[in-house]
């Protein structure tokens, strides 16, 4: 009985701060989703320019994602075998397209509605944060993944009905680096920033 | 070997409570791709197919029919589907998820003037998931390696499968005149100009467009079927 007490006051114990810890990563999703929304629908016109929709994204997501987790994870083995420089352009560069990619999948924000369900806590200091989009005929599911690594939660994965950024990515990534190296990977980042 | 110390690293993560995204992030790239060389033949096809014919077709679709007509042809083909979808989730032993699915196609086909309005999702009956592809991932099938077919774009070994049955099962199939070829080619168009959005975010986001595609396929194939694994389990 004793032993039952003891083993249910830990659980608690363990519980509660991990629900905290998810607060703040929930809050963290609802505040970018309503901040972004807000903006589009003052904005209507926002939706057909894309230099203003890319501004919206640096401005108010790109502050809260940690490109340098993403694009080390989107290198995977590859990372260790980049230069720091190289590290750094290939962060660089592929933060703007990521940047890109976001602006344009913001237009659809004009009459969806972002909605957080719920959380769960990963190893380590991760957490994912399932949200839906509703206002179409089937709701699409999207979950963030946040670490709280260095002050303040950031996202760093982003997971579009199964589908993860970063595993998307890192498949693209394997296969330039195995043919044309570090430089090749930078190289064709800038020539599709470019474009 | 390999697929075995995979397999337990990815069982190991999951109890662990970490989600599927996790275990696939730590994972090594999950394709196989042996027809590569010919894989990328025919999707150069489609590619070129897609610029000369299909997205101009799919631009004057969505351009020149009003949404509520547009939307029209989606639910009658879509109400079909639900037949598809209920009876691979009967395959799946989620009796619940097909009781929705052959009840949306009864509130549709009648209330919904033969599926033209789909009233059934206004009525909290949700369009369902569902496919042979996924049923045989469901029994237990793997992928197996990745297949670009011609037209129709990325597929598996598994999966082609699927859709050969789904071909076979399809009334349409056996209708050889001019009204069946032609609803087989609207439903095509429709489902492309469904599609002209997520295209051209691919177009925009990828570097190596053949291997964003075939990964996206794959990981959201790996989601639609382990969703129908957790449904089945849960009944």
């Amino acid at each position: 009985m004793l032993r039952f007490v003891v083993s249910l006051c830990l659980a608690v114990l363990c519980m509660a701060p991990a629900r905290a810890q998810n607060a703040g990563a929930e809050d963290l999703v609802r505040r970018m989703a309503a901040e972004v929304t807000a903006q589009v629908r003052k904005n209507p016109e926002l939706v057909n320019s894309p230099a203003q929709l890319a501004a919206l994204v640096e401005q108010r997501l790109a502050p809260r994602f940690d490109f340098n987790r993403v694009t080390q994870m989107a290198m995977g083995r590859n990372w260790p075998r980049a230069s720091g420089g190289e590290q750094g352009q290939v962060v660089a560069e592929f933060s703007k397209l990521l940047v890109r990619t976001y602006s344009n999948a913001l237009a659809s924000l004009r009459d969806l509605d972002v909605q957080v369900r719920d959380s769960r806590s990963n190893s380590g200091s991760d957490v994912t944060v399932r949200t839906q989009m509703i206002g179409r005929a089937k709701p699409v599911a999207i979950d963030y993944t946040l670490s709280s690594a260095s002050g303040g939660w950031r996202v760093y994965d982003v997971t579009v009905e199964g589908v993860s950024l970063i595993t998307a990515y890192r498949d693209e990534f394997n296969s330039i680096v195995g043919s044309s190296g570090v430089p090749g990977l930078i190289a064709a980042l800038k020539q599709k920033n470019a474009k | 070997m390999i697929r075995s110390v995979r397999s337990a690293v990815i069982a190991a993560v999951f109890f662990a409570g970490s989600s599927l995204s996790c275990a696939l992030a730590q994972s090594p790239a999950p394709h196989n791709d042996p027809l590569e060389p010919v894989n990328r033949g025919f999707f150069a096809l489609n590619e070129a197919l897609d610029t000369v014919a299909l997205k101009p077709i799919a631009t004057i679709w969505n351009t020149v029919l009003p949404k509520p007509v547009r939307m029209g042809v989606a639910n009658v083909f879509g109400n079909l589907d639900d037949v598809f979808i209920g009876a691979n989730h009967l395959l799946q032993g989620r009796g619940r998820d097909a009781m929705t699915d052959f009840s949306r196609v009864l509130i549709n086909s009648t209330v919904g003037i033969a599926g033209l309005i789909d009233v059934a999702s206004t009525q909290n009956l949700q369009k369902g998931e569902g496919d042979f592809g996924q049923t045989l991932g469901v029994w237990g099938a793997e992928p197996g390696f990745y297949l670009v077919l011609p037209l129709m774009g990325p597929s598996s070994a598994r999966d082609t499968i699927g859709r050969a049955a789904r071909v076979a099962s399809d009334p349409r199939t056996y209708m050889v005149d001019a009204w069946s070829y032609g609803l087989i080619g609207l439903e095509f168009v429709q489902i492309k100009a469904d599609n002209v959005d997520n295209a051209n975010l691919i177009d925009t986001s990828s570097l190596d467009k053949y291997a964003f595609t075939r990964n996206l396929y794959l990981q959201r194939r790996a989601a639609i079927v382990q969703s129908g694994r957790e449904a089945a389990g849960a009944r």
